[in-house]
């Protein structure tokens, strides 16, 4: 276990590497020439030389992009592009934990609510019920997250006023975000726990269990749910990778100041340290995410062991 | 290289298929007035008409103005286009890139794969909005670059599907009996591996221009793809969030083209999956 998860780590140090190395060549490749900007109306050839080697930005490219693996290493993201005086780590470190708790609590609605519809649905199979419950999982798959905000916004905040619009502050700011941050996550658990239960309800010591006379809900506390456990708990490890790229939308709806409001930000007004960080820090939760899955997934499944 | 046959179980299964050919309809009426375009309204999708702002579907305008006076109508069609051009574009390169990747990887194995799929490994971990946000944000948002981002999160999904395929079909005895009657490599590769696994390249790319299109309408809603005054499916739900609250019809109609087309894409895609996979054969 301990090998694997060590394994895994060393796996996602190439990963990392490689991201980086994409988004320092892309800056790179950027129009515009970041001297020229710091300078604007004292721009002088020689005035830009004396800048540019402070900067280091004579130095070979493999130089400078070993000096940036360092920054990043021990979290020096230097400070804004278009706005020097602001650093980029405070910008990250104002933003990231709204948007850590927005998909956290996403998850975890989508979870409870996602794990009991699919078990509902797996034990009244072909009944309205579940065809209905199947039906709310297509759509929350096909109907884009814009959308649903859109009709959620107009009944709960423009028809009935029962919840503000957008605004950050309030605690029931968090409530339509929220919701719609955990409709895809919601309707993919719903459909991996329909079918993960659906499929052990089958098996022989499910209907043994039946026939010594176990009460439904007994059977299925005891036997069925943690059997049926490991593809739903894998799913709600991904869905936590989901809700972080809906946060696009979402904080874009509803105006959060998180980390992806910081990025889309940092893409009108051309702000490439800002733009760079966010997106490594993207790098480095969609890994963590998927290390997450796999060793928890390695943890719980007794037939994979490492 | 796709058998008049293969079409022919095609056309007959979308008779017992309501759904599926419903939607293949739908596509094929909005493809039609993509093209059409210029001819299909007496609109322009940029012409403010300031005498009437906010109209309510009607005659003269058929699903309405918007808050400059322009018609809704005509600026859907418009979107259509943008959406659809993208979205056939993205898919026709990604699929052409993925195909040639994966059927490489699968045809000669070892070391080749090995190193071709790690790339494809690390390129599918990667969500698609965050690579398509690296590559408009640093170089601008014009419909190439958006086309270009797109290619690059969908084709190595495509490569994979075709690279386990190609793998499976390898060993067949056709193929070894093609090479052993002194087939060259790119003969084998273009008569007996590609034919054979066209049809989950089809069934693929369909499935990928619903995700395509929705991913462009993403970027142009959070302002990074499709730029005004063109128009953009994505791009007129954000405008009309802010008329909401009072005109809330605005949304509805782009809104449903674009969750519609999405749909119908999926449909035909799960559809052709059905149909084209060759266990299906005789079974109508």
């Amino acid at each position: 276990m301990v090998r694997y998860v060590v394994y895994r780590l060393a796996m996602a140090v190439p990963l990392f590497v490689g991201a980086a190395l994409l988004i320092f060549v892309a800056g790179h490749l950027a129009p515009g020439d970041p001297v020229q900007t710091l300078l604007g109306d004292r721009y002088t050839p020689a005035a830009a030389a004396v800048l540019r080697h402070q900067l280091g930005l004579d130095r070979p490219l493999a130089a400078q992009f070993v000096d940036y693996l360092g920054q990043l290493a021990t979290l020096r993201f230097g400070t804004s592009y278009v706005n020097p005086g602001l650093r980029v780590g405070d910008l990250l470190r104002a933003a990231l934990p709204i948007s850590l708790r927005l998909a956290t609590l996403a998850v975890a609605v989508a979870a409870a609510l996602g794990t009991l519809l699919g078990v509902v649905a797996a034990t009244v199979p072909g009944r309205p019920l579940d065809r209905l419950i199947q039906f709310g999982v297509v759509l929350g798959l096909s109907v884009p997250s814009f959308v649903t905000a859109a009709a959620l916004v107009y009944l709960f905040a423009l028809q009935f006023r029962l919840l503000p619009v957008a605004g950050w502050g309030h605690p029931s700011d968090y409530v339509l975000p929220v919701v719609v941050l955990a409709v895809a996550p919601l309707a993919f658990i719903t459909r991996i726990a329909r079918s993960s239960v659906g499929q052990v309800l089958l098996e022989d010591y499910v209907r043994t269990a039946r026939s010594k006379g176990l009460r439904t809900p007994r059977v299925l506390f005891r036997h069925v749910l943690r059997n049926a456990a490991l593809p739903v708990v894998t799913t709600i490890g991904m869905a936590f990778g989901t809700a972080i790229v809906g946060a696009f939308v979402v904080e874009v709806v509803f105006n959060v100041p998180g980390i992806a409001r910081v990025a889309v930000n940092a893409i009108f007004q051309r702000d490439y340290t800002v733009l760079q960080a966010t997106v490594l820090v993207y790098t480095a939760l969609f890994s963590f995410v998927n290390l997450a899955v796999d060793v928890s997934y390695a943890y719980l499944n007794p037939r994979v062991r490492y | 290289m796709f058998g008049t046959e293969r079409w022919k179980a095609v056309r007959l299964a979308l008779g017992g298929d309501r759904l599926a050919a419903a939607s293949a309809g739908f596509l094929l009426a909005l493809a039609v007035l993509a093209v059409a375009g210029p001819l299909a309204t007496r609109y322009t999708y940029d012409a403010q008409d300031l005498d009437a702002l906010f109209r309510t579907p009607g005659a003269a305008h058929w699903f309405g103005t918007d808050q400059f006076g322009r018609d809704s109508f005509t600026r859907i069609v418009y979107g259509a286009r943008v959406s659809l051009s993208v979205g056939f574009a993205a898919v026709a390169c990604e699929s052409l890139l993925g195909m040639t990747w994966g059927t490489v990887a699968g045809y000669y194995g070892g070391a080749v794969d090995n190193a071709l799929m790690r790339v494809v490994d690390l390129l599918i971990g990667f969500p698609t909005i965050l690579l398509a946000i690296l590559v408009t944000g640093i170089f601008g948002p014009s419909l190439t670059n958006i086309v270009i981002a797109l290619v690059l999160t969908a084709w190595p999904g495509t490569a994979r599907t075709i690279r386990s395929e190609v793998v499976a079909i390898r060993e067949r005895d056709y193929v070894d009996g093609a090479r052993a009657l002194g087939a060259t490599t790119p003969r084998i590769l273009a008569r007996h591996l590609v034919p054979n696994v066209v049809h989950l390249l089809i069934v693929r790319a369909t499935l990928d221009v619903s995700t395509l299109v929705l991913a462009e309408a993403t970027l142009s809603f959070i302002g990074i793809g499709v730029q005004p005054p063109h128009p953009s499916w994505g791009q007129m739900i954000y405008e009309s969030f802010q008329y909401l609250d009072g005109h809330p019809l605005l949304l509805v109609f782009p809104a449903a083209a674009l969750s519609v087309t999405v749909i119908a894409f999926n449909v035909v895609g799960e559809f052709l999956s059905r149909v084209l996979d060759p266990r299906y054969a005789g079974r109508h």
